[in-house]
């Protein structure tokens, strides 16, 4: 630590406040205050559901689920829900939706959308009178080939009734469209250009994602199964947002008193203790803002709990530079002594804790899951603004003749 | 240098007493899962007015012919009535008939504003691996930081450190999970939420002393295992007790918030994770410090022993 000097100090304390200022008034869009921070639904109200198939006596594949995703984007961008979050669990076969529930929305009904989410789609090829000649239940599956020049072309296999009926209508409307709906939604509407005896082909597509997106709509309404939502929740809007303000209160209040505590009892190294455990918390809410890592109540826990970490890390390295500076030290030796033996235990508790939050976030679900993220994320910042920005701060204050005292260092006045 | 190896008799008989009484509770009071556990599923309305909770329950069930129970809270702080509908793991509601019980009590009572304030459903196998994964989370932490420890503190013989390290971690989720017993709350995801908070912050503790034995173990004047873990508690009986302190007044101060504005998920979070602090202090210092001072003096006699032993052979 040679390059640390008195100027130290302040460089460290303007980074933080600089981190603070970026962390609670954000700069422009890219870097979101900690007031646009994404918060989950347990805090601005929402639903949050899992779907699962019914009537399937096997797990459903992955393409399946795939094409249930595709489903769900179709309805909630009907329900013009469009900050939605769609998860799929393959290893379990389920589908987890969550999307929020806006309070000026009063006559929404967040049962009904539940249901409605959950129906069946249904796939209809129509005629241009907007007859329908085909059903969704009458296509057995649907995949993406490629011709002998290259173009992306999208197969469609019928049993053998839809196929007869598809047979009857290509044979009338050559030339004509035919149009391909999921519930009442125009999905794709090629041309027929031959008669088409068995299958079909519909082509024309540039670019493999267009005829992808086409047949796994195609498949989703040839679903072997509906959904049903096994489990789900919903908040309003106002109840969230009371339990934000009061964790938010506590948590300010909390801090004042921790910085309270630290700076009567450990002095010096006490002060610069609030320095680092606000510049943890400053980092913390930008990591949080600008991955976008969405919020819930549990994770406020973690984040407080991770202080709680901060503050357990300062207390045991103020600790012992205060017993170094009593047993008779100098201030400069006590602050170097008092650091190096502090620094193994305050590791060894952060790396278990932090193997604690990694098995959060592989095991849990949901409300364990957000927690562990916070928890990992400020322990792991805790090694920077606990350890380092810290004695880099009390080591420059060190240098200033006035701050020498072992006083200031938690020596009692008679040994000074 | 105060004698803690001498007084573990009076800190084992406090915790057996503790642990004693949340038995008795758990024999009366049973063990309650939440329905995030169980399977199920609660709805809260708010309304204004009066409304007969036993009434409500007839509709309800009237509607969609599922057992259901309820149960009124009303709110002082924030003045609102809040309605619970409970309803078995069997007998969850679907999100059509939610529609429908909507529809039927806005009907019965126009006048009441009634809005739902939450609802929550939960399939029991959807539950059951909640449930399980949780449990697995909580043994998996257990063991990697007790291999942790045996690993960290080979120099003050690392499998005794690591499995006394188990033991006060064993008995803090004891404390906690008697809280959640003693007070009646459900345990739910927060219960597991806290259970692995503790164990990281029990360990922490724990680790605080064991670092100080480490450092203290090649002072010559400590031989004795009873000395060496007392001289090594008192020098960090400060840091154990600010650390321990600051964080349950951070806790309590949340805990003191949500029951004024009436959060309860907050409270039952706040609460239990209050106690465990002080627990995961209070262990580390009164029982993992004198349990490894007893396996050492264990050791140690039965080397002797063996010595003594092997002796008698060879004459």
């Amino acid at each position: 630590m040679k390059k640390i000097n008195k100027t130290t100090f302040f460089v460290v304390l303007i980074i933080s406040a600089a981190v603070a200022a970026l962390a609670f008034l954000g700069v422009g869009d890219t870097i979101k205050s900690a007031g646009d921070i994404r918060f989950g639904i347990d805090i601005k109200g929402g639903v949050e559901a899992t779907y699962v198939p019914v009537g399937l006596d096997r797990g459903p594949t992955a393409d399946e689920l795939e094409s249930v995703r595709n489903i769900l984007e179709l309805r909630l961008d009907d329900l013009n829900i469009l900050d939605r979050e769609i998860t799929i669990d393959n290893k379990n076969g389920e589908v987890l939706v969550r999307f929020p529930w806006k309070s000026d929305e009063t006559d929404f009904n967040p049962q009904e959308a539940v249901a409605e989410l959950g129906q069946m789609a249904v796939l209809t090829f129509r005629d241009p009178a907007g007859t329908v000649i085909v059903k969704g239940e009458d296509v057995i599956s649907s995949s993406v080939i490629t011709d002998s020049s290259g173009n992306y072309l999208v197969q469609l296999n019928f049993n053998d009734e839809g196929n007869k009926a598809f047979m009857d209508a290509t044979s009338r409307l050559v030339g004509q469209h035919i149009s391909i709906y999921m519930d009442e939604d125009l999905v794709s509407s090629p041309v027929v250009q031959t008669v088409i005896t068995d299958g079909g082909v519909i082509n024309c597509y540039k670019n493999s994602a267009q005829a992808f997106d086409l047949s796994s709509k195609i498949n989703s309404g040839a679903l072997p199964f509906s959904l049903s939502a096994k489990s789900f929740s919903t908040i309003s809007p106002t109840l969230g947002s009371g339990a934000l303000q009061v964790m938010v209160r506590a948590g300010i209040l909390a801090f004042i008193m921790i910085c309270l505590f630290m700076i009567v009892y450990y002095r010096l190294p006490g002060l610069v203790a609030c320095i680092g455990l606000t510049l943890q918390l400053a980092l913390q809410l930008l990591v949080i803002s600008i991955a976008q890592i969405t919020l819930t109540l549990p994770g406020i826990a973690g984040i407080i709990l991770a202080l709680g970490m901060g503050v357990g890390a300062n207390i045991i390295i103020s600790e012992r530079i205060k017993e170094e500076a009593r047993s008779g030290a100098t201030v400069g030796n006590a602050i170097a002594i008092g650091y190096k033996r502090a620094v193994t235990a305050v590791l060894d508790g952060n790396l278990t804790t932090m193997i604690v939050a990694i098995l959060l976030i592989i095991f849990g679900s949901g409300a364990t899951l957000s927690f562990g993220y916070t928890l990992f994320i400020g322990v792991l910042l805790n090694f920077f603004s606990g350890i380092l920005a810290s004695r880099l701060m009390v080591t420059s204050l060190s240098y200033y003749k006035g701050l020498r005292k072992p006083w200031y260092y938690g020596a009692r006045r008679v040994e000074a | 240098m105060m004698k803690f190896y001498e007084k573990r008799k009076i800190f084992f008989i406090v915790s057996c007493a503790i642990f004693l009484i949340g038995l008795v509770f758990l024999v009366i009071n049973g063990v309650n899962l939440d329905i995030q556990f169980k399977g199920g599923t609660i709805l809260k309305y708010e309304y204004t007015g009066d409304i007969n909770s036993n009434e409500a329950a007839g509709i309800v069930q009237g509607t969609i012919n599922k057992p259901v129970t309820s149960q009124i809270t009303e709110d002082m702080a924030t003045e609102t009535n809040r309605i619970v509908f409970s309803f078995a793991a069997d007998s969850a509601v679907t999100p059509e008939e939610q529609v429908a019980i909507d529809d039927a009590l806005q009907t019965n009572y126009p006048d009441n504003g009634l809005t739902i304030s939450e609802s929550n459903t939960v399939e029991p196998f959807i539950g059951h691996r909640f449930l399980q994964d949780g449990i697995i989370a909580l043994i998996l932490a257990a063991i990697l930081i007790v291999i942790y420890v045996g690993i960290r503190f080979k120099r003050i013989s690392g499998l005794s450190a690591g499995v006394m390290a188990l033991l006060a971690l064993v008995h803090d989720c004891l404390m906690v999970f008697f809280t959640f017993i003693i007070f009646g709350i459900p345990l739910n995801d927060a219960f597991i939420a806290v259970m692995l908070t503790i164990i990281g912050y029990s360990i922490n503790d724990t680790i605080v002393v064991y670092d100080r034995i480490r450092e203290n173990s090649s002072r010559k004047d400590l031989k004795d295992p009873a000395d060496l873990m007392n001289t090594s508690v008192t020098q960090t009986l400060a840091r154990s007790i600010n650390t321990a302190l600051a964080t349950f007044v951070c806790m309590v101060v949340v805990l003191i918030f949500a029951r004024l504005f009436g959060i309860d998920s907050i409270v039952v979070f706040a609460l239990p994770m209050a106690i465990g602090i002080l627990s995961g202090a209070y262990s580390s210092i009164c029982i993992a410090g004198p349990l490894w001072v007893m396996w050492q003096k264990h050791k140690i006699n039965h080397s002797i022993h063996n010595k003594v032993k092997r002796k008698a052979v060879s004459h």
